[in-house]
């Protein structure tokens, strides 16, 4: 286990590499230039910019330069906000996204398995059909759908809750982006619970419990539950990373100061260094996700050994 | 300021807005109309004396030299100020660090008094070598400053800027001078040459002589550089051989502190728009002491020393800008607001969302989604204006078919602008280059509207006819011409439609394409478009010369490969004209034979767009959307609301 362990983190570095190499490739080869504008610049205002920034040196320099600063652990500074360095920007945007994402997750996790085991136990029931319904409708309705239809009622209408812009933790400003946020891993959860359950209650060991006269609750709790939550747990390793490093639709339509509007204004303004601080940490954070859902695994499902 | 109008930074993201928009529209349509309500959503007036504003895409720095855009404009308007400052209605040019101003009589030199009593944010005070160092910080090549090139009036600033070198001779010690180069022949130098110096009010001193002295070569600074003049121009070369080359300095700019109080800037060439200019944020006074501690952290707040009405409380990036009153600004009596609170949103829904539920009391120009106009132009918050800016279509006219004048001429006839401006909802049409109904006084010329039947005869007599003479669209070669423009909603409209009218008129199918909006600057600047590019232009200053001087040059914003040297000697000889309503009207002159020329096809002026709860006084649909904050306040008394649009005839102070 603490081979498999330091074997996945060693193997990070190289992948991260490459990521952000191609990364950076790909910056290159886009049209324009973090300081192109509307209003044409003088040759010579360019040149000073470019002298500036060392866009003048040899690609090689460059690159090296970059990946030296990623080793480093330090990104350098931001071209298009002054004097922001890229580890600031981090630091200050992760938190709102953290925060945003886990509390979706969260508020997610709890309904969407309780949803899904309910439906798999009352399998055809009533109660089945109106939560799977509900589930399919969350998959369906995208959030820059249900996100400005929640505002509309509940901000615009009812004037109860704030349309947008953050507000720290905790305030009234969350409800309205966790609950679009989540909606969709609410759904997806509730099927994948569904689902994992309804084949675990199929099988052998199930029956051997319930033989044992074990009562119901224990059954599904202690026995059950294990064995068909493992689709989840697969699924919130790549989903926790994806919410955790910005989610660009929800920020934007409520104005939140996370890493999703960064990324997306980043790219937008050719700033190198942001961007690739920002590809390096979310393969980084994608890898560890992966590798720490392995390890849940093995937790979890006694029949996994590393 | 690049403000870009529907491109770039304020449209981004249109993709996923339009999306919400169409959606919300649909909804919303329903409710809001179902009330008779006077103004949009909520009109409860916040505690104090506050503002919440909506300023646009988070700030690239809040460093005023840095930032060339106008969502930053308007953050530097609260924390810096000028010699002058804009008036809030005309944006004007009115004292502000500068009590007085004289110009001389060529426009060449001019001579600001400071005030006394002018502070910075801790207590000392401002004085001229506050704006030497403010000038020579802005136009040096170390900083790269984008908005330089809007002090290369000064004399030697471009220069200095561009890292250039005077020439001096090593026997005599004497520098060469500009007038005495032999000349290559294809140059027209306009230089305030032989000008008189002017007995002004402040004194004579040897650096006033210097600069007032006949203006030195320069050249370029590199070697490289040099030798590519040099083998255009052999004589030049010959002309300084065995010379030496010695850089400009910041010192050598045409800025001077005649004593703690007198500011005099000397010019390279007659601007008499030139204090116009110095409202713009790349002059107002930055705060030496802080730059040289903090490096590029000065800005942050705790480090920051501000010479505005406010001062930088808390910066948090892509939420909040909190801003509160500067004790020590020489007119805190009469700043009224005691918070000011940006929020950098750019998406539009989020912004009417938040205005309508009452949490922000103003947004900037162009911010009501196309959709939403209908039902809010009829409210009594709603600012609608004309603004100091334009759309228009530029031609590539080093390409065939558009180098022949009569094609492009047929493609301008063949637009019907009113009917243009009657489907964007917030534009009025234009056929000049210049915005109309923005700059009182001036003579501006009409161009060519519509006449469909003209431009067919237009493109017949240009050799697109058929055996009888007539005009024949199937022998206009389509595929040698296209419209591309920046994606974004708008402009997709604005290009369907223009396609619509040459398909009617004309019976032309002219493709359209649509690129991202960096990719679509370096296509357009390097003339590799065919046919027709979007075009969109901000003033800088309240002068139409900041419209005409875009074809002055070759390159630069030009963008259409249209130059003609009669053109540059016609602004310049308006530029030369010190009587100011004989120089508007040289300068209709230049913009006439500019239209006649056609390298554009002008479309529409903007008009504002933009909402204010009905309690925000001292703030004016004005042709920029630069408001002086130091004239807003939050009016409690519903007695005194502004019912509509503020009366911008309304005497402030």
């Amino acid at each position: 286990m603490f081979r498999f362990i330091i074997r996945r983190l060693v193997i990070t570095v190289p992948l991260v590499l490459v990521v952000i190499s191609l990364t950076w490739g790909l910056i290159r080869l886009a049209p324009g230039n973090f300081y192109s504008s509307e209003k044409a610049l003088p040759p010579a205002i360019e040149k000073n910019i470019r002298e500036k920034y060392g866009l003048d040196k040899p690609w090689y320099v460059q690159y090296g330069r970059m990946i030296g600063n990623v080793l480093r652990g330090d990104f350098g500074l931001s071209l298009r906000y002054q004097g922001q360095s890229v580890n600031q920007i981090l630091a200050q945007t992760l938190p709102v996204s953290a925060t945003l994402g886990l509390l979706a997750y969260g508020l997610a996790l709890v309904v969407g398995v309780a949803a899904g085991t309910l439906a798999a136990v009352k399998q055809n029931s009533r109660l089945d059909y109106i939560s799977m319904a509900l589930a399919m409708l969350g998959i369906s309705v995208p959030n820059f759908v249900l996100g400005p239809i929640l505002v509309l009622i509940f901000s615009l209408n009812l004037y109860w809750l704030p349309p947008s812009r953050w507000g720290g933790f905790p305030s009234w400003n969350l409800v309205l982006p966790v609950l679009t946020l989540s909606a969709v891993y609410m759904a997806y959860i509730a099927r994948l619970t569904r689902a994992g359950m309804l084949e675990v209650l199929r099988s052998d060991y199930i029956r051997t419990a319930r033989a044992k006269g074990l009562s119901e609750r224990a059954v599904i709790f202690r026995h059950a539950m294990r064995g068909g939550l493992l689709p989840v747990v697969s699924f919130t390793g790549p989903a926790l990373a994806f919410l955790i490093s910005g989610t660009v639709v929800v920020e934007r339509i409520f104005a939140l100061p996370g890493l999703g509007n960064y990324f997306i204004n980043a790219s937008l303004n050719r700033d190198e260094p942001l961007i690739i601080g920002i590809v390096a940490f979310t393969s980084i954070l994608i890898m560890l996700l992966n590798l720490a859902v392995d390890i849940a695994y093995g937790l979890i499902d006694p029949r996994i050994r590393y | 300021m690049s403000g870009l109008i529907f491109g770039g930074r304020r449209m981004r993201g249109r993709a996923i807005g339009s999306t919400i928009l169409a959606l919300t529209l649909a909804i919303a349509s329903c409710s809001v109309q179902s009330g008779e309500a006077e103004y949009f959503g909520k009109t409860a007036p916040p505690e104090g004396q506050v503002l919440r504003y909506v300023s646009g895409a988070e700030p690239e720095s809040l460093d005023p030299q840095m930032s060339t855009g106008q969502p930053e404009a308007r953050l530097y308007m609260a924390l810096y100020e000028g010699l002058v400052e804009y008036h809030p209605v005309t944006l004007e040019p009115i004292p502000a660090i500068a009590e007085r101003w004289e110009v001389s009589a060529d426009s060449t030199e001019f001579t600001f008094y400071l005030r006394r009593n002018a502070r910075w944010s801790n207590g000392e005070p401002i004085t001229a070598q506050d704006f030497v160092y403010t000038f020579r910080r802005g136009l040096s090549p170390e900083l790269a400053s984008r908005a330089a090139y809007l002090a290369y009036y000064i004399k030697y600033a471009q220069a200095y800027n561009e890292g250039g070198v005077f020439v001096r001779d090593p026997r005599t010690g004497e520098f060469l001078l500009k007038r005495d180069v032999p000349p290559s022949g294809d140059e027209s130098a306009p230089s305030a040459e032989g000008a008189t110096v002017i007995e002004g009010g402040a004194p004579d001193t040897p650096f006033h002589r210097f600069i007032r002295s006949p203006s030195r070569l320069v050249l370029p600074g590199t070697e490289q550089e040099r030798a590519r003049l040099f083998a255009a121009n052999p004589k030049l070369k010959s002309f300084v051989a065995g010379k030496e080359f010695v850089p400009v300095r910041a010192e050598d700019i045409g800025v001077e502190a005649v004593d703690d109080y007198t500011l005099r800037i000397t010019l390279d060439q007659p601007a008499p728009f030139f204090v116009k200019l110095l409202a713009h944020q790349l002059f107002r006074v930055v705060p030496r002491k802080a730059i040289e501690r903090y490096g590029e952290a000065w800005t942050k707040p705790g480090n920051i020393i501000t010479s505005g009405p406010f001062i930088l409380q808390s910066h948090r990036p892509y939420s909040e800008i909190v801003m509160v009153r500067n004790p020590y600004y020489w007119d805190a009596a009469n700043v009224k607001l005691d918070k000011l609170i940006f929020y950098p949103i750019e998406d539009m829904t989020t912004m009417m969302n938040l205005y309508k539920a009452g949490y922000i009391d103003a947004t900037y120009n162009h911010t009501v989604p196309t959709g939403w106009v209908d039902f809010v132009r009829r409210l009594k918050d709603y600012m609608d204006a004309p603004e100091a800016s334009i759309s228009y279509v530029m031609i590539n006219t080093t390409r065939p078919p558009m180098n022949d004048i009569r094609v492009r001429r047929a493609f301008s006839l063949a637009i019907d602008r009113q009917a243009l401006a009657k489907y964007l909802r917030v534009v009025k049409p234009l056929t000049a280059f210049s915005p109309e109904g923005i700059f009182p006084n001036y003579p501006q010329p009409k161009g060519e509207d519509f006449n469909p039947e003209l431009a067919r005869k237009l493109l017949a007599a240009a050799g697109y006819r058929d055996a009888a003479g007539n005009y024949d669209p199937s022998k206009f070669p389509v595929s040698e011409v296209e419209y591309v423009y920046n994606t974004s909603d708008r402009n997709k409209e604005v290009a369907e439609f223009l396609q619509a009218q040459w398909k009617q008129n004309l019976g032309l199918t002219i493709p359209i394409r649509n690129m991202e909006w960096k990719t679509f600057l370096d296509y357009r600047a390097k003339l590799n478009y065919k046919g027709f590019a979007r075009g969109a232009w901000v003033s800088d200053y309240m002068d139409p010369n900041t419209f005409l001087s875009l074809f002055y040059t070759r390159g630069g914003d030009n963008g259409t490969g249209w130059w003609d040297p009669k053109y540059m000697r016609l602004l310049d000889q308006a530029n030369r004209t010190l009587d100011p309503q004989r120089r508007y009207e040289l300068l209709a002159k230049a913009e006439k034979y500019l239209l006649d020329a056609c390298p554009i096809i002008p479309l529409a002026t903007y008009a504002t767009n933009w909402l204010k709860k009905p309690y925000v006084k001292g703030m004016y649909p004005n042709p920029m959307t630069l408001h002086p904050w130091k004239f807003v306040y939050i009016e409690h008394d519903p007695a005194k609301w502004d019912r509509g649009m503020p009366q911008m005839a309304e005497v402030v102070r």
